[in-house]
């Protein structure tokens, strides 16, 4: 049974389209996220589903009927908004505030009933305020009265509820208590929601299906996996993102990386010998400061493998638990000839990774400058009875240059470039002298 | 059962006991002012005044109970100007208690919002071309009055609105502006008035409800009595206004409706006010603060309430003025103001502290 569909909507503001070709079908029972960054249209479609902004095209049906066509208290009786605004004008107690939420069931010269003061208190107790209940709103906490305004939606016992951002102002505990009642509804009561949420990662939890505006289009629309790709959340937010399955909850979870930056000047090419997640907010950094980033040689499957991919950076690759083979570290040693650094992370070393020292060793043979992070000391990640330490001992001598930690690399790395290229101005200025 | 829900059973109740005590307090009021005044009237004699206008009542009451002028003094002199306070202070404090709700400003008011400058404008210009006519049976002092208030709310809303939000700096600015540009319009309507014509204005606007008649008393309430009772029916609604216009919305209020119905009630009871009164400030402003201060917000109980506590305040402003200067009689406008421009203040600055809307 379709209980809301939403049919073409286009919405503007004055001549500004804000909203167009919306197609959505919220079912029984259903729990649907909304997510898109700020200004695509998210709080528009649902102020026109909650009969606030009339679509410019398009219509959105209750149970068959068009909701512009119902009378605003029909509607109410049968959805409930809870809205991104919380203030309340007038020192109205917490009470009259969830009292308000049976305004649709009242007629117009009606008191409350004991009954509708028995809703009001089962509402109370479902959202953690039953305790609040005679004090003020404005006394309130944003928390407090963001809980109060979600038992004013519950008391209204609406079919569909609206969320618009629904944990803006709520501490941790608070947003999953919140999610899961909201959560237990849709399940044990056939309450459909539909819920903007900036948290991709509560979106992924709880939401049964995900919208995905971009624009005032939807971008993408269906299960969590299906729209939370790190390339969708790349081409919408314009944020890098690695996409995880979290073991625990059997949900997805998004980590976003910093905002791309994009840096006309190419630096030159870092080869990075790494591994086992290592290497990974370094490629990070080093690609934002204006880098080419290399790697080699990686296991298919490994952390760092996985975001060269997101970073696009070439790699070397390896089967998974496989020492590194002749070909794979001929293939490395071809890296090395465009490279013009090479930075070796603290990863562990065993049998199977141990040839990539042998690379950097070749290149300070090259006279390829070559960075070694020992923020963890060799001796505790060498499982290959000392000869990793010994190879990085002999790096030491070779001229490799320590770094006591990653985050100090990137601006070593420009200064070597500045400091390289600032020899040609003392000349210069001697030839002004003489 | 817990306390809140046994409080809230016994609410309407509580509520009908609030407002039987504020009648009972009204009449006193009204009592007590028809005894203040330059000539001594004694109670008995007050009572047997009004006694002998009750059918039924009448025969009992012995014809030399009260002379014939003092009669005539509290029956055609002093009877009129306190109804007429009565129904002024009822309007303009329902006016407020609706302007308020409406913009969700504590700070609206007819007087502050210019409407009641734009009344009296519209009064003015009837008085001064076209007094004694009347329009559609209507008479024409409070009807072009009324027009040209409903052009002033609606002016003063539009431009201090910014989206759907009323702020106070927008609200205050342009009910101030708009009410110096209608006061400047106001001034060349003096001047340009021919003399017989100023008499009359200058007599209306500073007269207060000094020299209100019977025939004035009848021309204002109806619009009176009519836009409290409307008002009443939105009173649940404006409650719903208070979480915000798109909330009023999604619990089933016809939030634009119910505006521009309540605009025009308020204007229409202002307007019915100024024409008879001139300006009084303040009222609307005042009472619905005070009321809800003391019984709480809820507009279903609110409204009726601010209703008398504002005839009550209006007519005791009005026999303070008589007290305090004796034959010389105080326009009961310049009591008002001395009471709520401290009180403008003293709100202006509790609300730059703490008052959070």
């Amino acid at each position: 049974m379709v209980t809301l569909s939403v049919n073409g909507v286009e919405c503007r503001y004055g001549s500004m389209k804000v909203l167009s070709g919306i197609e959505l079908e919220v079912r029984t029972g259903d729990f649907i996220g909304i997510i898109g960054p700020n200004g695509s249209g998210k709080t528009t479609l649902l102020r026109s589903i909650s009969r606030v902004l009339k679509p410019h095209v398009g219509s959105i049906l209750i149970d068959k009927a068009d909701v512009y066509s119902l009378k605003p208290l029909e509607v109410a009786k049968k959805m409930a908004v809870v809205p991104q605004d919380s203030t309340v004008g007038f020192n109205f107690s917490v009470m009259d505030v969830v009292l308000m939420g049976r305004n649709p069931h009242l007629g117009r010269f009606q008191m409350e009933t004991p009954k509708d003061v028995e809703v009001a208190r089962k509402a109370m107790e479902l959202t953690n305020t039953w305790y609040l209940a005679d004090r003020s709103v404005h006394e309130l906490s944003g928390g407090e009265r963001q809980r109060v305004i979600f038992a004013r939606a519950l008391a209204q016992e609406p079919k569909i509820l609206l969320l618009d951002e629904p944990m803006s102002h709520l501490d941790l505990i608070n947003q999953l208590e919140i999610m899961d009642l909201v959560k237990g509804l849709c399940v044990k009561n056939g309450l459909s929601v539909l819920a903007v949420i900036h948290d991709l990662n509560m979106a992924a939890r709880y939401c049964d299906m995900i919208l995905m505006l971009k624009d005032g289009q939807v971008f993408a629309l269906g299960k969590a996996e299906e729209v939370l790709t790190s390339e969708n959340i790349r081409s919408v937010f314009a944020v890098d993102a690695i996409v995880r399955k979290n073991l625990v909850t059997n949900s997805l979870y998004v980590i976003p990386l910093s905002p791309k930056r994009n840096s006309c000047e190419k630096k030159g090419t870092v080869h990075m010998i790494c591994g086992a997640g290592t290497g990974t907010l370094l490629m990070k950094a080093l690609v934002d400061e204006g880098y080419n980033v290399t790697a080699g040689v990686l296991n298919l499957l490994d952390s760092d493998f996985e975001a060269c991919e997101l970073l696009k950076i070439a790699a070397v690759t390896e089967a998974p638990f496989s020492p590194i083979s002749d070909k794979s570290h001929a293939l490395n040693l071809e890296m090395l000839e465009n490279a013009s650094m090479v930075v070796v992370t603290a990863v562990p070393f065993g049998f199977g990774n141990l040839r990539n020292l042998e690379v950097a060793k070749e290149a300070l043979k090259r006279g390829i400058p070559t960075y070694v992070i020992d923020d963890v000391p060799v001796e505790k990640r060498d499982f290959t009875n000392g000869e990793a330490t010994r190879l990085i001992l002999e790096l030491k001598e070779m001229g490799a240059i320590f770094v006591k930690h990653p985050y100090d690399l990137p601006s070593l790395l420009n200064s070597s470039i500045n400091t390289s290229t600032v020899p040609a101005e003392p000349t210069n200025l001697a030839g002004h002298l003489k | 059962m817990s306390n809140i829900e046994i409080s809230y059973s016994k609410r309407s109740r509580r509520w009908q006991l609030t407002l039987t005590a504020l009648i009972i307090a009204l009449f006193v009021t009204v009592l007590a002012s028809l005894n203040v005044g330059y000539a001594p009237i004694s109670f008995s004699e007050i009572l047997a005044a009004l006694g002998k206008q009750i059918p039924f009542l009448n025969g009992s009451i012995s014809s030399n109970s009260v002379s014939t002028v003092n009669q005539a003094i509290i029956l055609d002199i002093r009877l009129p100007r306190i109804l007429a306070g009565v129904i002024i202070g009822a309007a303009l404090a329902t006016a407020g208690v609706l302007y308020q709700g409406v913009f969700k400003n504590p700070m609206a008011d007819p007087y502050v919002l210019g409407v009641s400058a734009g009344a009296s404008l519209g009064a003015g210009i009837a008085i001064v071309f076209g007094s004694g006519l009347s329009v559609l049976g209507f008479p024409i002092v409070p009807t072009t009055a009324f027009a040209a208030a409903l052009a002033t709310v609606f002016v003063v809303y539009n431009i201090s609105r910014i989206g759907s939000r009323v702020p106070e700096m927008t609200l205050l600015l342009s009910g101030i502006a708009i009410t110096i540009f209608l006061s400047a319009v106001f001034q060349i309507l003096q001047v340009l008035a021919p003399n017989a014509k100023l008499h009359a204005l200058v007599f209306w606007l500073i007269g207060g409800i000094t020299n209100v008649t019977w025939g004035d008393w009848w021309s204002i309430f109806p619009f009176i009595i009519v836009g409290i009772f409307l008002s009443y029916f939105f009173a649940r609604d404006l409650n719903m206004i208070a979480l915000g216009e798109d909330t009023a919305q999604h619990l089933g209020v016809n939030t634009e409706r119910t505006k521009k119905i309540l605009l025009t009630l308020g204007s229409m009871m202002t307007a019915a006010a100024v024409s008879i009164s001139g300006l009084i400030g303040f009222v609307g402003l005042m009472i619905p603060h005070i009321t809800r201060l003391v019984i709480g917000p809820d507009h279903r109980i609110l409204l009726p309430a601010s209703v008398i506590v504002g005839a009550i305040f209006l007519v005791s402003c009005d026999a303070l003025a008589r007290i305090l200067t004796g034959a010389a009689e105080l326009p009961v406008g310049v009591i008002t103001a001395l009471a709520g421009g401290p009180f403008f203040i003293f709100l202006l600055r509790r609300k730059k502290l703490s008052y959070r809307m």
